[in-house]
């Protein structure tokens, strides 16, 4: 396990410049972890990633994978305002407004993509929109797939409302 | 017809027979190198893993089945036959070609001379268990590994790069370094053996000193050997001499080779971990020789003895050399993983005012022993 030690930075003494020992002690502890490690495996703190999840702790659930959340009618909250990919530092949203002929809204995301491949998972985007339509809070640790396009979600993978959310109730919502 | 007459004649049996065998012998032991090489790319990576608390490889599978990541190697054969072969513009096409050939060749036909059993004999017919007896076996390995600098020098030069041009002079400063070294180091041995046959080398270490302790030239030379081990990977250039490399620095000599000419020094870089490994086992470690198991069994200094079939006791042996060079492997690879890279002028240093005088003081004391010995 990793642990702080502190460096005594003192000059070195023969025994210590001559190497060889030094190399040999070096030599042992490598060889114990070597051997500690091939006959309990079980020691080994990695995480088998995509198969083994561990629940996540304190700020880490904060940020996790977006999702767009939806009116009581069911359409998307978001206005296709375009803050949040102005807001992404890393380019990773993409928009295409669409256009309401009945609605006191006007516009809605005909596309609304997020490269999961590229976001950095700073939560820019949820801080710059003005409609409280996007959110990270599906706890989904996006990663660990085999094809891109599992990286890349579109509208209908991020439309999505969370049990007991106040936007299927109708309230926080001036518009529905 | 009749002009091929004195040809046909000249090809007695006997010369049939015997490039027979070579070609057998040739085979198996070069076809055992081989494969252990592959099986050395998966154990250098699952052993770094190991020793860093880490999993390592566990992925590639085949149906299913991931056997610890033993499908690896193969995995990444095929990824590096797949990649580009890609040649520089300004490269000189022809040197650019022959370095990786150049690099391999002389490792491989160093194992020409490396016994890996005693004899057998089949109907009357006296195999000896090393591909090539020469009696200066120890100064061919020396010359032939010499020629290594070639490859890697020429590799330098003729891709026009240059972080590669760079990596090859490191290389050069390095190798011609080590190289006179590594001849000194066993100088003490040849003194003591009194013979630079390797076969020769092996049969005095299945000697008895005092009547107990194996004779092995570790017990005699154990300066020798510190200093031929450290000789050795610096002409290996791994870490903790892989300044030619610098993988964070200037990736070295092959900077600009891709694809199987990219492998093939690889492959040459783990083939000479065995030639280094086998090395050591044969010249300091006993070679194919087990404590007290003679040619008809085993004969403890107690005076008990066992008696075992020949063919028994050379397979035994076989078996010895190769355990013995599979852990020197594992020492080598664990010293590799353990030791930070040096410095430039650390290595020199290390040449020139570590190993050389203390390689020189090894053969005076070993002249003076011998001489006070008697044995001159
Ligand atoms: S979390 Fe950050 S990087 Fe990811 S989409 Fe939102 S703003 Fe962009
Ligand atoms: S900031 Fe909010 S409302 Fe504007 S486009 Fe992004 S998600 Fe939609």
């Amino acid at each position: 396990m990793i642990e702080i030690k502190k460096v005594n930075n003192r000059p070195l003494n023969l025994l210590e410049r001559i190497y060889v020992w030094e190399i040999f002690k070096g030599f042992l502890v490598t060889a114990r972890h070597f051997f500690v490690n091939l006959f309990c495996p079980g020691k080994i703190i990695t995480i088998q990633y995509p198969e083994i999840t561990r629940p996540l702790e304190h700020a880490a659930k904060r940020r996790t994978r977006h999702r767009l959340k939806m009116r009581a009618n069911g359409t998307p909250k978001c206005v296709a305002c375009f803050l949040c990919a102005t807001a992404c530092p890393a380019f990773c949203i993409h928009i295409e407004a669409g256009e309401f002929t009945s609605s006191q809204v006007e516009k809605y995301p005909a596309v609304f993509d997020v490269d999961l491949s590229r976001c950095v998972m700073c939560g820019m985007c949820v801080e710059a929109c003005p409609e409280d339509a996007i959110a990270m809070d599906t706890e989904v640790i996006p990663g660990g797939v085999l094809k891109r396009e599992d990286m890349y979600l579109t509208r209908n993978k991020l439309l999505q409302n969370m049990p007991g959310d106040p936007s299927i109730k109708g309230a926080a919502n001036r518009l529905a | 017809m009749e002009r091929l007459k004195p040809f046909i004649a000249l090809l007695d049996l006997d010369l049939l027979l015997f490039m027979a065998v070579s070609a057998v012998k040739v085979g198996f032991f070069l076809g055992a190198v081989m494969g252990f090489t592959a099986f050395l790319t998966w154990v250098e990576r699952k052993l770094s893993s190991l020793m860093q608390d880490r999993v390592g490889p566990n992925r590639a599978s085949i149906f299913g089945f991931t056997l610890l990541g033993l499908f690896h190697p193969i995995a990444d054969g095929i990824k590096l036959m797949m990649k580009e072969d890609f040649v520089p513009a300004r490269a000189s096409k022809v040197l650019f070609t022959l370095a990786p050939v150049i690099t391999l060749v002389p490792v491989l036909a160093a194992f020409a001379v490396i016994p890996f059993g005693n004899y057998i004999e089949i109907l009357g017919y006296r195999v000896d268990l090393v591909i090539a007896r020469l009696p200066l076996g120890l100064l061919y390995v020396l010359a032939v590994s010499g020629f290594a600098i070639y490859g890697t020098f020429l590799a330098g030069w003729a891709s026009k790069s240059n972080f590669a041009l760079l990596g090859a002079l490191r290389g050069a400063a390095q190798m011609i370094s080590y190289e006179v070294t590594l001849g000194l180091t066993l100088v003490g041995l040849m003194m003591v053996y009194g013979t630079a046959d390797l076969q020769q080398i092996v049969l005095a270490q299945g000697r008895l000193l005092f009547g107990v302790i194996p004779a092995w030239g570790v017990i005699y030379q154990f300066p020798a050997f510190l200093l031929f081990l450290t000789a050795a990977m610096a002409e290996n250039k791994r870490t903790p001499f892989d300044v030619v490399e610098g993988e964070s620095e200037i990736i070295g000599y092959f900077m600009e080779y891709s694809s199987m000419r990219f492998a093939i020094f690889m492959f040459a870089e783990f083939i000479e971990i065995i030639l280094v490994a086998m090395l050591a086992v044969t010249l300091f470690l006993g070679g194919w020789q087990i404590p007290y198991l003679g040619e008809a069994g085993f004969l403890f200094p107690c005076g008990r003895s066992i008696a075992i079939h020949p063919y028994a006791v050379v397979l035994a042996q076989m078996a010895a050399f190769a355990g013995k060079t599979a852990f020197m492997c594992w020492a080598l690879m664990t010293l590799r993983w353990t030791v930070p890279r040096f410095r430039f002028d650390q290595v020199m240093k290390l040449a020139w005012q570590g190993i050389l005088p203390l390689s020189l003081l090894n053969i005076l004391v070993t002249g003076l022993v011998l001489l006070l010995a008697g044995k001159l």
